[in-house]
């Protein structure tokens, strides 16, 4: 607990006060229970940098005085952003100066978790969209002639 | 399903607003190939959320202040990455791909860990789920509420969660979020000494005292407006120091900001000025003030104590020096 200036001795005693008493509360250990729900990812991130609509506020702080949880979290969230705020903006320096395609960034990661398999077995859907276009074009140009 | 007050009517009033994010973000990005009727869909699905809030309709200048809000840009290039476009990746990949392995290296334990919880992150984020022929990318849960960057942290930290559950099965899940990264919250207390027999009849005093006090504080505590609770509780149960406290209160769309701005007149003259730890401890100062006042009420009408006895509840702290926490065993 920091120091705080301004307190007379009555509020610096209650303050001691209920240091002991939130403390005593337990609030992480029963909290995912009592809640019915907890917050996205979206409100979560919404919440941690300020950005969450008058309307929308009241909910998710009547959520966060009830459930540990998701406060714990957030509190999680806001120490991440002072510690990366100076690498916030950088890029990467080794990326290369072209697009890599999809497959190539996963193929790897995929091949980790499913197993190695070639390169051409690893099917995307949006690949598989174009094959399935690409079929029916040649039909079409069959067909035509 | 829309709520009911969220209908077609209600949604085109807001069409030409949405139309103008839309070109700017076709501007900024014009090869991410995202349709109009996409992102007018996620638009709309943010706005139906935003609109089931509360019981009562969003007015207009509410809504717009939400379309404000959102990071549209941010939005643009995930729906573009989860539709598999391949510039968009690449830009994604560019842009952040460095920073989650910064953070997944900060919060796991080992390189090797850190390099799966980036790889898994992409991976789900790719999608390899389908519903109903359809790819379910990550991506589509980002509604550009706060920033990409700000997501994908969150995204990273619940991944090593679960990774860190996945391994630890016997653990739950509220003892595992506090042995992830640094907030270790403060460990269980130890139970009070007993005293010996000489100190029985002082105990039973002290008893009632500290009985009257716990109610009363509990009281007190439920009272408070819920940005005071909030506020509180990060101070001494997540134990956030004054400057972290003002990181979170640093944005002008910060719920904690904006109540007790509006609350303590002298800010609302300025609302646009930096919080620096010095307001959150005039913030901090005003909820003791009001608890203070809640906590006297509450023992002198409740429980009948007199001005002496309060003073001797309100000095129970240092009484009870040698207890860790004088409410332990009152609060189970």
């Amino acid at each position: 607990m920091e120091e705080t200036n301004n307190m007379g001795s009555e509020e610096v005693k209650i303050q001691s006060l209920l240091d002991a008493f939130l403390g005593s509360r337990g609030p992480l250990k029963s909290s995912a229970a009592e809640t019915s729900f907890h917050l996205d990812e979206d409100s979560l991130t919404a919440f941690a940098e300020g950005n969450l609509a008058e309307r929308e506020s009241v909910q998710v702080v009547d959520h966060l005085v009830q459930c540990g949880f998701c406060r714990h979290k957030t509190v999680e969230l806001v120490r991440l952003s002072m510690e990366f705020e100076g690498v916030d903006r950088e890029t990467n320096p080794l990326a290369a100066s072209e697009p890599r395609k999809i497959s190539e960034v996963l193929s790897g990661l995929l091949a980790k978790i499913f197993g190695p398999t070639s390169s051409d077995q690893v099917v995307f859907a949006h690949e598989e969209k174009k094959i399935e276009e690409d079929a029916a074009t040649d039909e079409k140009k069959e067909n035509d002639q | 399903m829309h709520p009911p007050m969220v209908n077609e009517e209600f949604l085109s009033q807001f069409r030409p607003r949405i139309d103008a994010l839309f070109n700017r973000c076709v501007e900024n990005a014009p090869n991410y190939s995202v349709t109009s009727e996409r992102f007018s869909a996620s638009l709309n699905r943010s706005l139906a959320k935003f609109a089931a809030a509360t019981p009562q309709p969003p007015t207009e200048s509410e809504t717009n202040e939400f379309l404000d809000l959102l990071q549209v840009d941010d939005l643009f290039i995930a729906l573009a990455c989860a539709d598999g476009n391949e510039r968009a990746w690449w830009e994604f990949d560019q842009q952040y791909r460095g920073y989650l392995e910064r953070l997944a290296r900060h919060l796991a334990k080992s390189d090797v860990d850190a390099q799966e919880v980036v790889d898994s992150v992409y991976v789900e984020l790719y999608g390899t789920r389908f519903v109903d022929g359809e790819r379910v990318s990550k991506f589509a849960t980002y509604s550009g509420r706060g920033s990409l960057r700000g997501w994908l942290r969150t995204v990273i930290w619940h991944t090593l969660v679960d990774l860190h559950r996945a391994s630890h099965d016997e653990v739950s899940l509220d003892e595992m979020t506090e042995n992830v990264g640094e907030g270790a919250v403060h460990a269980s207390l130890a139970e009070p000494i007993p005293g010996g027999e000489g100190e029985l009849v002082d105990q039973i005093a002290r008893s009632r005292y500290r009985t009257a006090t716990f109610k009363s504080l509990e009281t007190a505590f439920s009272q408070l407006d819920g940005h005071e609770k909030l506020l509180l509780l990060y101070y001494h149960v997540e134990q956030l120091k004054l400057r972290e406290i003002a990181r979170l209160a640093e944005s002008e769309g910060s719920p904690l900001r904006r109540w007790f701005q509006r609350k303590m007149q002298s800010r609302s003259e300025n609302p646009g000025s930096r919080i620096h730890e010095s307001t959150v401890m005039r913030w901090l100062d005003k909820c003791y003030s009001k608890i203070l006042q809640l906590f006297r009420t509450e023992l002198s009408s409740t429980h009948e104590l007199g001005e002496a006895e309060i003073e001797i509840c309100l000095d129970l702290v240092s009484q009870d020096l040698t207890d860790d926490n004088i409410f332990r065993h009152l609060a189970v």
